[in-house]
């Protein structure tokens, strides 16, 4: 029946979903915190005297005046450097869609069922997409909270963006995850290609940021954690084209994954 | 397509690898099951059962030849097929986190229907006495089984696919099952039992295909089956061998593979007990076993007879 496998995914998954988006609300609320703890006046003059290509690596970039503002200090200091962390999410759950349940078995009795291999990954897709939106409405929550509880002079209506625009980015490393996992077949192997493409990727995006006007640069563009510039997104609002780019890309992949697992066979 | 085969199955074959590297799991496999029968897949392991129960249900794909059941196509009409059928594996995988319970809703809300389907597994569950509250991993082996023997069997379907099935189940549970695989044929439902145990084929299987090496090496009525069939007995005595046993032993037509080990002798044996009950009782038996041949040996003894008919 349409929108089983969704409802149980779901079922199986809200519970990992909390702990997750407690953890990272967690980490959220702690950043806040510590916000007064910091005159971002000293922390301008000291930023001042590093070389550009250092506050370029830690994703500062020539815009002091964003990150020495409360709201850019969240921004900057804990999403931009965060990525990593966020990506264990997705890739956990792209783990799922199909490599978790062919190693552990359980994918021979689901596809005996009447429903179609495409199907099943379609409804865990999206249901694991939800969980992912759950996960950064904590992380939301937990700068409110943070702000409730600290006192805090922050807007965190200002964030809103660079919060949402998690869902995307986590959506795409969630679909690429997928679809390394169903190429690779094998849930050690898969796991391991997804993590080399996470971590080059955050290397990519750390030197090209630094090396601005060369090679480096331009191979820096290729890292999806690119797209992911936080201060400028503070500054700028949704830049719909990226937003649109993770879409479509994510699609792709979708597509692309739902492709092979059709044609091939199921891992003993 | 026959009139009424269920399954059909030509030309079937799985190769792994290529070149040096290329295994044979399946070569060539022509056969048909019927509607309404019980037929047993006989075979060692890594004979190709699991292959063929792979491939039937589009797990794994054939590299040669191609199989319908119900008359559709196993790959383009599979949602459809898998509608109409239950599925055992041999090796069961459930999800740990769950119980019997919520799995057995799941797999229902899958198939549609639920509450019909939900109202049966409820019966099988209590014909097997299965707890279906206890989360899968809380579950022994044994009870896993059952549970994926309900799993199989609650929307009745027209054909049931079971690898293995009875492994890991206690005596009593396995005669509950025989008695359901009755039920089934009494309903004119058919069953592609795969085992590597002949005694449960006997006991359950109107024909039985044996495969060896992925090859398909017969397929024959249980009772032709039985015909070849043999038993070794072990006799030990509280003393020495009676004198002149041995040489009596090798002289009855019905005992060969006499061998003599201190006071035991052990010897193969077809037909009747009494002529060997005759012949041990002028020693005191300490003890006397009976052991089933092994699926080799039958195949064996099987073509042996009927290389000797011919």
């Amino acid at each position: 029946m349409l929108g089983s496998v969704f409802l149980e995914t779901l079922k199986q998954t809200w519970k990992p979903m909390v702990y997750w988006g407690v953890g990272l609300a967690a980490m959220a609320l702690l950043i806040v915190l510590m916000v007064p703890l910091f005159d971002m006046q000293s922390v301008a003059t000291l930023l001042e005297s590093f070389p550009p290509v250092i506050l370029a690596m830690v994703g500062i970039g020539d815009d002091l005046a964003i990150f020495t503002t409360n709201e850019g200090f969240v921004a900057v200091g804990f999403f931009g450097k965060s990525a990593l962390i966020f990506a264990v999410y997705p890739v956990v759950m792209g783990m799922r869609i199909s490599a978790n349940e062919e190693d552990d078995g359980t994918s021979d009795v689901l596809l005996s069922l009447p429903i179609s291999r495409a199907q099943v990954m379609v409804e865990k897709f999206a249901a694991y997409a939800l969980t992912i939106v759950g996960v950064v409405v904590l992380i939301y929550l937990g700068l409110y909270v943070g702000v409730a509880l600290g006192g805090v002079d922050l807007v965190v209506a200002r964030l809103a963006e660079v919060t949402f625009y998690l869902i995307p980015l986590m959506i795409f490393i969630m679909a690429a995850t997928m679809l390394i996992a169903v190429l690779a077949r094998r849930r050690t192997v898969a796991l391991g290609l997804v993590t080399a493409f996470v971590i080059i990727s955050y290397m990519l995006q750390t030197i090209g940021a630094a090396a601005e006007g060369t090679v480096a640069e331009t191979v820096g563009a290729i890292s999806f954690l690119t797209y992911y510039n936080t201060g400028e997104i503070l500054t700028q609002g949704f830049i719909w084209p990226q937003i649109a780019g993770f879409a479509g890309l994510s699609a792709l992949m979708l597509l692309a994954a739902l492709y092979r697992y059709e044609q091939r066979e199921i891992a003993v | 397509m026959a009139s009424g085969s269920i399954i059909e199955m030509r030309g079937l074959s799985k190769t792994y690898g290529s070149g040096a590297k290329q295994t044979v799991a399946l070569r060539d496999l022509d056969l048909s099951v019927e509607r309404g029968e019980i037929f047993g897949y006989l075979g060692p392991n890594g004979a190709g059962k699991t292959t063929t129960i792979r491939l039937l249900l589009d797990l794994i794909r054939p590299s040669q030849g191609s199989a319908t059941i119900f008359g559709l196509d196993i790959r383009a009409d599979s949602v459809e097929i898998h509608r109409r059928i239950g599925f055992f594996p041999a090796e069961l995988s459930l999800w740990e986190g769950r119980t019997g319970d919520q799995i057995i809703h799941y797999v229902a809300s899958v198939r549609g229907d639920a509450r019909g389907i939900v109202k049966h597994a409820d019966e099988l569950a209590e014909r097997l006495d299965l707890d279906t509250t206890k989360k899968v991993r809380d579950l022994s082996s044994g009870n896993k089984r059952k549970l994926g023997l309900v799993i199989a069997m609650m929307h009745s379907p027209e054909l049931l696919i079971l690898d293995e099935p009875t492994g890991g189940l206690d005596p009593l549970v396995q005669q509950t099952f025989h008695s359901m695989m009755d039920e089934y044929r009494d309903k004119g439902k058919t069953v592609f039992l795969s085992s590597h145990v002949l005694s449960e084929v006997q006991a359950i299987c109107d024909r039985v295909g044996i495969l060896r090496d992925g090859e398909l090496k017969a397929v024959e009525s249980v009772e032709k089956i039985t015909n070849v069939e043999f038993t070794w007995v072990d006799v030990s005595f509280r003393d020495a061998l009676p004198a002149g046993l041995q040489q009596q032993l090798e002289s009855m037509p019905s005992i060969t593979d006499v061998s003599t080990n201190g006071a035991r002798v052990r010897m193969r044996m077809i037909g009747d007990f009494d002529p060997l009950l005759r012949a041990i009782s002028s020693g005191y038996v300490k003890s006397l076993h009976v052991e089933e041949p092994t699926l080799e040996e039958i195949f064996l003894a099987y073509y042996s007879g009927d290389k000797e008919a011919s």
